[in-house]
């Protein structure tokens, strides 16, 4: 099965090995794409998380074949040559990350939200880390890189305007 | 002290929180994890592990495995050296022989081109069993004639230690105040979100393994004593490592089992354990059940202190008889006891194998003793701040096991986490059901444990560029070694911190160290580090002198510049033009300075006697929560943890580390267990272990006491794992506190205290024998097999309408594919497909609307995906149950992935949105080869689709004036999981606000479920107490399962609080 769709900006096609296969496996397997990481292959951890048009959409849940013609963002594509993405800027400011396994998921999960709601509620952002686990941190830090990414969000904002 | 230390005053780089070695790595993607890497001709494992906890192995059936097309190796324990391992006493063979010891002993392996190759071979291996009565409990363990897990350890008792300092009798004797007590600790896993893995090679006669180990050393040591081989044979390197807590500290079979497959095929090999394999065999914390007696004087002064202990090391000991040590004696180095008397043992069991998880023994051992302190506090009417104040250990003090404390802040601690959580002030204003506790607990800084020697060693070396390069095999587990380790050397060495490398370890290169346990590396290794520094420094500055033809004391260096101290900045020369010309003149040689460091510390005897550490690190831990009467839920709203590690050397960090080991705490005292079958972990997978997740964390205030140990670097002690420690205990305390219940047994569960507070409502309960658990929604593949799926390639068929839909469903051997994620999860859960052909829904127009039509209705088709639920305006605000129901799923990501199709079509009651619709009236329309039909929903619960019927869309309509629906879902633990009961209801009033209609619905009360139209409420004015009245025919009506969410009894009674709850939040919202 041949399926087309848009992955970090770049037209791709893949000719899926089996017509079942997971998103997950496509993206680590067929492109090599190790960003989004298995935890627990059963949508519970959320740190496979990656964005289909623009939600975040854990890949290990994620078949495959329904993806044709969709927009898939990974953490591999967030950042240019010279510089990293604003929220990949907040979690290194914010010293928001330990081993690390989770933070792609994290990062993804957090520009969802920014992208669709430059001002979240505490209890917006609450929901938005709870949805993905990190067994290091305790989340307070990433708590404090969404203040800074949404900081930064707004300043940019301003600065537009 | 209570000011930084005039020490700290200069330093530039120690201290602030530069930028972390691995950030940049680890939010773009690049951090390369084991599970990561890819070889040429890399080759897949995989693992067949026992079903039983204890049986015979009668014979083993290769060939049909073998003969599978794609298969390399098939491997058994005769393919193994024979030779037993472990890290204090050898017991655990690579690949069981003759025997198996617990549910998850591993039987064979194997290693083929795919891993759906590996474990469909994994599947055709045929192994006969005698199955032997096991041990599954300590008591098992304990009890006369009981069977032996290994043969040779009679009693079951792998370790013991049995010893009294000082006269406890007398100490007992002279005491006014005697409390005691017996608390019981539950196996915890790390849940590392990287599991343990290991690419391994074999080449020109030498092993290479690719390790997530926090223990490069000690991994070799003990992989080729598992192996047979000497340790030269084998190289580990260490790859990124997601999450260790001491579950990645080289005491599993992965590596050892994949090395055996590289040698075996020639080929490289990646062996990952999948998560449950992960619950299953990575040493999780050790349970105990631990006695105390203390005795105090009338003025709170303690006296006398004796513990007894059992613990279950499970069926293989790894690092268990260390912990048992440091459960046994630590404690007494934190408060002034002047006699201990100690008896402790280690059991042997055919459970689950326990080892070191942050902590290691102290958060079992304080979470009995902290609270006999807290009820002594009671007994002697002392405010237990007070009491542990009074008692803490100073500096110069030396515990009855000769633990020497040097620097010591403990009182700075309590008085700093009772200020930052209000304490005198909360306390004095005592709220209803709401508590105040707190606990204290103590570390080593590394610990002599291996043998006489915990030191490490580094090398750091300036290269000619100017920047230099620490060699260390101490490794970074995520925690932020390599950080500190360089801020160490940079502020040593005189050099901007980005211009200090780290070089990830590999045994071939870097110098021998323990690695990352025992809170040891910033203690250990940073002295290593500092000292190498220093001694580079001096072989550059001496080069310099050279250079400058002046004495060295003339000369300084600022910030990666050497130049004399009075010289004008242009005389000064940057280090690379020094290191160059030191390299690059006759005889020249580079600038490697070698530093060593041994902790000063003793290597305790046989009874645990003799100064585990050359320091101590401590901390103290208040909470305040406050407790649901109706349900005996806990919401935790404060914690303060004031930590002494001595100086801080990157404060974001430490806090990072403190906060993670209290959430982990927070997880060990309310939400991480399983029940265990015949001696396995029931379902053994996240969903049913949920995490502390962000959304109910308490207020969390972090501190560091002003301190400075003298034999750290700049003053530096660890910090790993004391945030941890104290946190169940703390919880408890607080609980007692708000309730008057005190909770001996760990996890803490809302039904226990729910019990404790209500013993009436289980008065006439009759306990009813466990029966063995179902499998979850998705049936499991039997126990022992991998998870994930094999090889099968299904057809995919998009449908574009219903009808052809209907059709290709009516051919048979197919499946529906809405959201696909239950098709994903089955096939990751039983290792195939549910058909040969999937036919996919979610192109189908029809089946993707969402409207309200002309009369008000809402229409949604089966396609639909939650989320667009969830975001319909009209929706929250027209039928609130509904969004209520969605908005329990808990995640914009999960909602995406279910479908109304998948929600309603299975027709479980134990799903959220059925409940909300139950509720609401709605109506299901299905269609089937003979055409469509509607239905109401609850007549679709009684009757069942038919089998060749697909969910087509749900309609609800508008609801009347005055109305109001609700739903809540009641998980026991607070995180995301099925829950223990989930309920919906809907009250319509009339003109003068009586009841005009009452419905609730209650779920997961049996397999349908429970539908009451509450007539006796019609034309009568409401009241909680009538509501409640009213609900009380769903206890008759509750026919719950007992489970890890809640026995039978509790089930039921939640059934009823919350059937009253949801009422009563719907009869608001229609008011």
């Amino acid at each position: 099965m041949l399926i087309k769709f848009t992955l970090n900006g770049d037209a791709v096609e893949v000719a899926l090995k089996t017509a079942d296969r997971l998103l997950a496996d496509v993206l680590r397997e067929d492109f090599q794409l190790t960003g989004a990481k298995l935890g627990c292959s059963i949508g519970a951890c959320g740190i496979c998380t990656v964005l289909v048009d623009g939600e975040p959409t854990p890949a290990c849940l994620q078949l495959a074949a329904l993806c044709d013609g969709a927009d898939i963002r990974t953490v591999e594509g967030l950042a240019t040559a010279d510089a990293l993405h604003p929220v990949q800027q907040a979690f290194v400011n914010q010293t928001a990350l330990q081993c690390g396994i989770c933070i792609p998921g994290h990062v993804m999960q957090a520009c969802s939200l920014l992208e669709k709601n430059p001002n979240p509620s505490e209890e917006e952002i609450k929901a938005s880390v709870d949805s993905v686990y990190c067994r290091c941190t305790g989340y307070h830090r990433i708590f404090e890189a969404y203040r800074e990414a949404i900081a930064t969000a707004q300043k940019t904002a301003k600065v537009k305007a | 002290m209570n000011a930084p230390d005039p020490r700290t005053a200069g330093l530039l780089i120690v201290g602030k929180d530069v930028q972390r070695t691995d950030a940049i790595p680890k939010v773009t993607g690049a951090a390369l994890y084991v599970a990561d890497i890819q070889m040429p001709g890399m080759l897949h494992g995989a693992v067949l592990r026992s079903p039983h906890p204890n049986a015979r192995i009668v014979s083993i059936d290769l060939s049909a495995a073998r003969a599978m097309p794609g298969v390399k190796s098939v491997i058994t324990g005769e393919d193994t050296a024979h030779k037993k391992w472990g890290a204090f006493r050898p017991d655990l063979y690579p690949l069981g022989i003759a025997r198996v010891r617990y549910v998850g002993d591993e039987v064979a392996a194997v290693a083929a081109t795919t891993p759906e190759i590996a474990r469909a071979a994994i599947d055709k291996i045929v192994v006969k069993y005698e199955v032997l009565p096991a041990v599954l409990s300590m008591n098992q363990a304990m009890a006369p004639n009981a069977p032996l897990v290994h043969d040779d350890c009679v009693g079951n008792i792998a370790h013991e230690f049995n010893f009294e300092r000082g006269d406890v009798d007398a100490g007992f004797k002279a005491s006014d105040c005697i409390v005691e007590g017996t608390w019981e600790s539950q196996r915890q896993w790390h849940t590392s979100l990287e599991t343990i893995g290991c690419v391994a090679k074999f080449s020109d006669g030498r092993y290479t393994l690719w390790c997530n180990t926090q223990t490069p050393y000690l991994a070799r040591g003990r992989y080729s004593a598992a192996l047979g081989i000497p340790e030269s044979q084998m190289r580990v390197i260490q790859t990124e490592v997601g999450g260790g807590f001491g579950g990645k500290s080289g005491d599993d079979n992965c590596s050892v089992i994949c090395a055996m497959l590289a040698r075996k095929t020639g080929k490289p090999v990646k062996l990952i354990h999948t998560r449950e394999e992960e619950f299953l065999a990575s040493h999780p914390r050790m349970p105990m059940r631990y006695w105390v007696r203390l005795g105090f004087s009338k003025a709170g002064k303690v006296l006398a202190k004796e513990i007894k202990m059992w613990a279950d090391n499970g069926a293989y000991t790894g690092k268990s008889q260390a912990i048992l040590g440091a459960a046994t004696v630590r404690h007494d180095a934190l408060y002034k006891y002047p006699n201990a008397r100690a008896h402790s043992k280690l059991l042997y069991t055919n459970l689950v194998p326990t080892g070191a998880f942050r902590g290691f023994g102290n958060p079992s051992a304080d979470w009995a003793v902290e609270q006999a302190w807290d009820l002594a506090a009671e007994k002697l009417g002392i405010d237990i701040a007070d009491l542990l104040r009074v008692n803490a250990v100073e500096p110069g003090d030396v515990s009855p096991h000769n633990h020497k404390i040097t620097s010591c802040e403990l009182k700075q601690c309590i008085d700093k986490a009772t200020a930052l959580i209000g304490w005198k002030a909360k306390h004095k204003n005592k709220k209803p059901n709401r508590g105040l506790g707190m606990g204290c607990s103590l570390h080593v800084n590394g610990r002599r444990s291996f043998g006489d020697w915990d030191g490490s060693s580094a090398i750091v070396r300036i290269n000619d560029d100017g920047r230099a390069t620490i060699i260390s095999g101490e490794g970074e587990i995520g925690q932020g070694t390599f950080t500190v380790l360089r801020q160490i050397a940079a502020e040593e060495l005189g050099l901007p911190y980005e211009d200090v490398d780290i070089t990830r370890p590999d045994t071939d290169v870097h110098p021998y160290a323990l690695g990352a346990l025992a809170s040891r590396v910033t203690y250990v290794a940073g002295n290593a580090v500092k000292r190498a520094a220093g001694e580079a420094s001096k072989q550059l500055m001496a080069a310099a002198a050279e250079q400058f033809k002046l004495p060295v004391e003339d000369l300084t260096i600022i910030n990666g510049q050497i130049g004399p101290k009075a010289g004008p900045e242009s005389a000064y020369k940057p280090v690379s033009v020094i290191v160059r010309a030191n390299i690059y003149k006759p005889g020249g040689q580079p600038i490697i300075g070698v530093g060593n460091f041994d902790n000063p510390s003793e290597f305790p005897d046989h009874s645990r006697f003799g100064n585990e550490s050359g320091s101590y690190n401590f901390a103290a831990q208040c909470v305040e929560l406050e407790v649901d009467p109706g349900t005996g839920m806990v919401k935790l709203d404060e914690i303060s943890a004031v930590v002494d590690c001595g100086t801080v050397i990157h404060p974001a960090a430490a806090q990072g580390q403190v906060h993670g080991g209290m959430v982990q705490g927070i997880g060990f005292a309310m939400t991480e267990y399983f029940d265990l079958w015949n001696g396995q972990p029931t379902d053994p997978q996240l969903k049913d272990y949920p995490l502390p997740g962000a959304a109910n964390l308490p207020v969390m205030h972090v501190a560091f006491a002003d301190s400075y140990e003298p034999s750290g670097p700049f003053g530096a002690k660890g910090l790993g794992e004391i945030g941890l420690d104290a946190i169940p205990a703390a919880i408890a305390n607080a609980i007692s506190d708000a309730v008057g219940v005190r909770i001996h047994d760990l996890p803490i569960t809302s039904e226990k205290i729910h019990r404790a507070l209500h013993p009436e409502l289980y008065a006439d309960e009759i306990a009813l024998p466990a029966v063995e658990p179902k499998g979850g929604m998705w049936s499991r593949l039997s126990v022992g097999r991998p998870s994930g799926p094999r090889p099968f390639i299904p057809e995919f068929i998009v449908a574009i309408s219903v009808e052809e839909a209907v059709a290709l469903y009516a051919e048979g051997e197919s499946a529906l594919v809405s959201g696909g994620m239950s098709h994903a999860l089955r096939r990751e859960r039983t290792g195939y497909p549910q058909a040969k052909r999937l036919v996919s829904l979610a192109r189908v127009p029809e089946l993707l609307d969402l409207c309200i039509d002309a009369k008000s209705a809402l229409h949604i088709g089966s396609a639909v995906n939650q989320q667009r639920i969830y975001d319909e305006a009209k929706v929250k605000t027209g039928w609130q149950a509904i969004h209520d129901a969605l908005e329990a799923v808990g995640h914009t990501r999960l909602r995406r992935m279910i479908t109304l199709g998948g929600s309603i079509g299975p027709l479980i009651g134990g799903f959220d949105l059925p409940i909300a619709l139950l509720a609401l009236h709605a109506r299901v329309t299905v269609a089937g080869p003979q055409g469509r039909r509607t239905l109401a929903l609850d007549e679709a619960f009684q009757n069942r689709f038919a089998k060749d019927e697909l969910v087509v869309s749900i309609g609800v309509d508008a609801l009347h004036a005055r109305t109001g629906s609700a739903f809540h879902k009641y998980m026991l633990r607070g995180e995301l999981e099925i829950p223990t009961v989930n309920v919906a209801a809907k009250i319509t009033l009339d003109v003068a606000g009586d009841c005009a209609a009452a419905r609730v619905v209650v779920g997961c009360m049996g397999w349908k479920p429970i539908v009451l139209d509450l007539v006796d409420l019609i034309g009568k004015p409401l009241s909680e107490q009538a509501i409640r009245e009213s609900v009380q025919t769903v206890r008759t009506l509750a026919q719950p399962v007992a489970d890890v969410r809640g026995s039978a009894a509790y089930k039921r009674e939640m059934a009823v609080e919350w059937a009253a709850r949801v009422l009563i939040t719907a009869w608001q919202r229609a008011k």
